[in-house]
């Protein structure tokens, strides 16, 4: 049982860091339609200027700066790449941002080189037990800054003129256009989001337990991918119970696979997908996404 | 009518044009030069080129540039010592990222130009090539990877225990050192793919001589996280871990088990460590008890073939951590350069003659702790293991607690 | 190799009507296209006496390749479903031509399973599998678009890839299995020597003709489709899915049916990737592949034959080239020397590609002459 409740809990709070990427997803698609698979490059640009510079500035300035750089990345992605393309068609942006991916994953990775980067976070290996229930401590900030993070977004999108402009330029960007709400800057704007929120991913999910900021750690932002689609690609709360239910699975899975070596072993990482694709059989939209109608 | 003018243009141009072909058939086969040595591919009156297929951009970038460098420097010494056979040694380098497509390119690039392969990385890739390598090519290749499935090919030759036999070691070490015992649980974490498998084999003969019972955990190069796996095992109850991973699982695993108080002692295969992580969170958990193994001493050795390796290689790469990828690297190209020289004595410095001379190696130690016999290519050149432990004074950030030696187990264990 | 290839397989693009329907035989020899056709067959016949292998394998891996981004272009291009499953249907026809045409036997550990069918049976039916993986996967394809339906198919790779590794009496695992040559009326398509010319014909040389063949057959049949009512059905589809139902098109009946097609046309090139390969392995048909097929056809030209060939080209041959001539190119370095890899180059380079493609010419490198063309 106290098996059960730790990879529970461990789930919940690698899925929370799972759900602040997924976010960042939901945010640009909600703006522009668009997939951005340039996102594991964000998180790199965050977690690298982070890394570089906590040991002279100290972590909390560093990871300031580290966000506030991945947010220009991200504003300049939507800026010099996406704002220029004239076409219309959603899935050639989306591959636009594959290209735009390799190149800011080669040029970090290339700095990087064989390099393991300690982000210099506060909480080291600390670990809180309770009732035989052991949870590091990184995990629990996790989980609360996720949740805070997602919570203020919920509300955001709700009651602040930057949300509704967002959510009108996501129905009809025509006729957002038409009522002055200038499009350039909504989806800059949420380029910008993504990409800080990506930063602060970055930070989770290279801290302890995980041994630092290497190369592969732009693949977590794979496992985001399930996430947002599991909750739906343009909602909030979506990414949230997605990235919940990834972490959920993964760990599960991993931690019980002696009991699941029928599917084969080593299936934790597979396990999210399989979750994905039953989710999607049943609801084409996601579980919280917006069934699309269409007028003629 | 246009439809049979072109294949009738095109067979006539073909036919006038082959006969300039620069691929058309001549029997320019072993030359000799004039000292009587008998001479081929890749060898030229003034040059043996060698070629390595390595990973500088890829998953294993850090090992590859490691090897690489080593090797380099050891072209650069021989070449400064007069060269072998009268000739200077040559690398030529590809590096393929640990893309299958490039690695098989790079192999048949480079394959017509060189004597042989003193590093591949990437099992998959040396399996994919290997029939070419065993029916035509029989140039030999010294693959940096250690997995018993690649034993049995006369022309490519592992240096060094196999993983299964080091696992072996490995459960030998903690059994000596009494920290597990008959009936006791052991956990395995284990990558997918012939080396965490290979492994496996291992870590399961070793049990079952010993009374031990294994508790599997697999896990993908792109996990880092190792927690779910820490708290399966702890409540499966194991006394000890073993991992054959990459470094980065390591670092987590014992990260996790240190922090969440599971003390049982964890080992590793020798490619399980980096000294970079001794910089990380892990740190201290893997100063405190963790054990590596190795075919060789590591880089921070006292000893005067370590000591003189790590001198020299941080003169030539002072920007570079000597790492035990600079070891592995170094006494593979040494191994190659002796077996150049036998050839070069016998007078036959053709890729036939260099694997000939390959096999009369059966006491070659090059002054890294193990002694290799290469007299069969179905069998480990030696089925001994370093046990060491990480030390943050020692260049490498290895020291030895255990010199080489064979356990028991290790001996009788029939690899494959 | 392609230079000539891509000016001269450029002109399909031209839409029909421009052409004056009934040429004759000398208007045709006055064209500069026909003579464009004509030096680039010689040249693509006449490769295989003159270039050593390893150019050979990198034509081989770009013919390949180019059949496989025709299907991805029929998919992605052609009727506007992004795919990122192409990798996937590319494993299922490599593997199964090699479990169909393979003998069992133990390898490593592994018991293998074969079925040791003809080598030329197993390839036509490797194909056909592929295409039935596609129809097994169109419930759910057929039920999702756009943004969802391409992380759908990303959940193929992981499950392929799952499956590649674990299943391993068919795989034969991490290590992957050895691919038996192709045979076809008894001549083998192996490494032993034959002399033609007095050139001496290994696998490469041999194979090339088989896999010029299986790209013109592709090219062609797929050329077939996108003019015809099917091509027009689909294009219909991607523009306005609900206007073109309304207009009698059954959108879900062509959805289907190109989703089997694209992945018959993956399945092909699997098999042709597996007999170059001479081994398969699973490290290779993962996302990245999948990415750069997407890559190919957004170089090359959305929707049409000749851009996915030329995508297909400049994708899989920059690399290679690249890597070659690294050491007589500028900012590029011999790895192990500092400064930039190949490797990196051509990563920097195929971004920069997708990139600059889309903003400056919509149409791909195909489509040079008519940047206008209608949305």
């Amino acid at each position: 049982m106290t098996t059960f409740i730790e990879l529970l809990l461990g789930g919940l709070s690698i899925g929370s860091v799972y759900a602040l990427i997924a976010l960042g997803f939901v945010v640009i698609f909600k703006a522009t339609e668009v997939v951005n698979f340039a996102h594991a490059s964000l998180l790199l640009a965050g977690g690298y200027v982070t890394a570089v510079l906590h040991d002279d500035i100290g972590f909390w300035p560093a990871l300031g700066v580290g966000i506030a750089g991945a947010a220009v990345v991200g504003a300049g992605v939507e800026f010099f790449v996406m704002r220029r393309y004239r076409g219309s068609d959603h899935s050639v942006l989306a591959i636009v941002t594959i290209g735009v991916d390799i190149i800011l994953v080669t040029e970090l990775t290339r700095r990087m080189g064989t390099d393991v980067m300690a982000l210099g976070d506060p909480w080291g290996d600390d670990v809180v037990t309770i009732g035989g229930v052991t949870l590091a401590e990184t995990r629990i900030a996790a989980f609360l800054v996720a949740g805070l993070l997602i919570t203020v977004f919920l509300l955001a999108f709700r009651f602040t003129s930057w949300g509704v402009s967002m959510r009108a330029a996501a129905e009809n960007p025509q006729t957002a256009a038409l009522m002055g709400i200038k499009l350039g800057r909504v989806s800059l704007s949420a380029w910008a989001v993504a990409g800080a929120l990506a930063a602060v991913a970055a930070l989770f999910l290279t801290v302890f337990p995980t041994p630092g900021l290497e190369r592969a750690t732009s693949l977590a932002a794979l496992k985001a991918f399930p996430a947002a689609i599991l909750g739906g690609l343009d909602s909030t709360t979506g990414a949230l119970a997605g990235g919940l239910i990834v972490g959920v699975t993964e760990s599960l899975a991993t931690g019980y696979q002696s009991d699941l070596s029928f599917l084969g072993r080593g299936i934790g990482d597979l396990a999210p997908y399989l979750v994905m694709v039953i989710v999607l059989l049943v609801r084409p939209a996601g579980l919280f996404g917006t069934k699309e109608l269409a007028r003629v | 009518m246009k439809l049979r003018v072109i294949p009738a243009v095109c067979a006539a141009l073909t036919l006038t044009l082959v006969g300039c072909s620069g691929k058309a058939a001549d029997n320019s086969g072993d030359k000799q030069d004039k000292s009587g040595v008998k001479t081929g591919e890749g060898v030229s009156a003034s040059t043996i080129t060698l070629g390595a297929l390595t990973d500088m951009t890829g998953v294993y970038a850090s090992l590859g540039k490691s090897v690489t460098q080593a090797q380099q420097l050891w072209a650069k010494q021989t070449n400064a010592a007069g060269g072998i056979c009268d000739r200077k040694v040559a690398l030529t380098v590809r590096d393929h990222g640990y893309d299958p497509q490039k690695a098989i390119a790079a192999y048949t690039e480079l394959e017509p130009d060189v004597l042989g392969f003193t590093q591949f990385i990437g099992s998959p890739f040396v399996a994919a090539v290997e029939q070419r390598i065993d029916t035509q090519d029989k140039g030999l290749v010294l693959p940096q990877a250690w997995s018993a499935n690649l034993l049995g090919s006369e022309y490519v030759r592992v240096i060094g225990a196999t993983y299964d036999v080091e696992t072996i070691n490995m459960i030998d070490y903690l059994l000596a050192e009494k920290r597990i015992a008959e009936g006791d649980k052991v956990g395995h974490v284990y990558f997918e793919g012939d080396y965490g498998e290979n492994a496996l084999t291992g870590s399961e003969y070793a049990a079952e001589q010993a009374g031990l019972t294994i508790v599997e955990q697999k896990i993908k190069p792109t996990d880092n996280d190792m927690t779910a796996q820490v708290s399966a095992l702890k409540q499966a109850g194991v006394k000890a871990v073993v991992i054959s991973a990459g470094p980065r699982q390591a670092a987590s695993l014992v990260g996790v088990a240190a922090a969440t108080g599971f003390d049982v002692p964890v080992i590793g295969n020798n490619s399980a460590f980096a000294p970079q992580l001794l910089k990380t969170q892990a740190g201290p958990a893997l100063l405190k008890d963790y054990y590596i193994a190795s075919s060789t001493l590591p880089i921070g050795d006292p000893a005067a073939g370590p000591a003189k390796l790590a001198k020299e290689y941080a003169a030539q790469y002072p920007k570079d951590g000597l790492d035990n990828g600079v070891v592995a690297g170094y006494s593979a190209a040494s191994v190659y350069g002796e077996a150049l020289k036998k050839a070069c004595e016998a007078k036959e410095l053709t890729r036939e003659g260099v694997d000939k001379a390959l096999l009369t190696l059966t006491a070659y130690d090059h002054g890294f702790g193990i002694t290799h016999d290469f007299s069969d290519p179905a069998a480990p050149s030696t089925r001994q293991s370093a046990i060491m432990k990480p030390d943050a004074a020692a260049p490498g950030g290895l020291k030895v607690v255990r010199p080489a030696a064979a356990a028991p187990a290790a001996e009788s264990f029939t690899v494959k | 190799m392609s230079d000539t290839v891509e000016t001269a397989t450029a002109a399909p693009g031209t839409p029909p009507e421009k052409t004056p329907a009934p040429a004759g035989a000398l208007e045709r020899l006055r064209r500069p296209r026909t003579y464009l056709w004509l030096v680039g067959s010689v040249l693509l016949l006449a490769f295989p006496f003159y270039l050593d292998r390893f150019w050979l394998q990198a034509g081989l891996f770009a013919m390949a390749a180019a059949i496989g981004a025709i299907g991805i272009n029929l998919l992605t291009g052609a009727t506007g479903q992004l795919s990122m499953g192409h990798a996937f249907f590319l494993a299922v026809g490599a593997y199964s031509y090699c479990v169909l045409a393979g003998e069992s036997s133990t390898e490593n550990g592994h018991a293998l399973t074969g079925l040791g069918l003809p080598t030329w049976l197993a390839a036509i039916l490797a194909v056909l599998l592929a295409g039935v993986a596609g129809g097994v996967f169109s419930p759910i394809a057929g039920r999702l678009r756009g943004a969802y339906l391409g992380i759908a198919t990303l959940a193929l790779i992981f499950i392929g890839q799952h499956v590649l590794f674990n299943a391993g009496s068919l795989t034969g695992g991490f290590n992957g299995r050895p691919v038996p040559p192709l045979s076809v009326f008894g001549f083998t398509f192996d490494d032993t020597e034959v002399l033609v010319a007095a050139v001496p014909f290994q696998s490469s040389e041999k194979l090339w003709y088989v896999a010029l063949l299986a790209l013109l057959l592709s090219g062609l049949f797929a050329r077939g489709v996108l003019r015809g009512r099917p091509g027009r059905a689909l294009n219909a589809i991607r523009d306005h899915r609900i206007a073109a139902g309304v207009m009698g098109v059954p959108v879900a009946r062509y959805r289907a049916g190109v989703f089997v097609l694209s992945s018959m046309y993956a399945g092909l090139a699997g098999v042709l990737l597996a007999l170059v390969f001479q081994r398969t392995v699973p490290e290779y048909f993962g996302m990245i592949l999948s990415l750069e097929y997407l890559a190919m056809i957004v170089i090359g030209g959305l929707g049409s034959v000749a851009g996915a060939v030329v995508g297909a080209a400049f994708v899989s041959l920059m690399p290679q080239v690249l890597t070659h001539y690294s050491d007589s190119l500028p900012l590029v370095s011999a790895p192990g020397t500092g400064g930039l890899a190949p490797g990196e180059a051509s990563r920097y380079l195929y971004g920069a590609a997708v990139v600059a493609v889309v903003l400056f010419l919509p149409g791909g490198l195909t489509r040079l002459k008519k940047p206008g063309e209608k949305k």
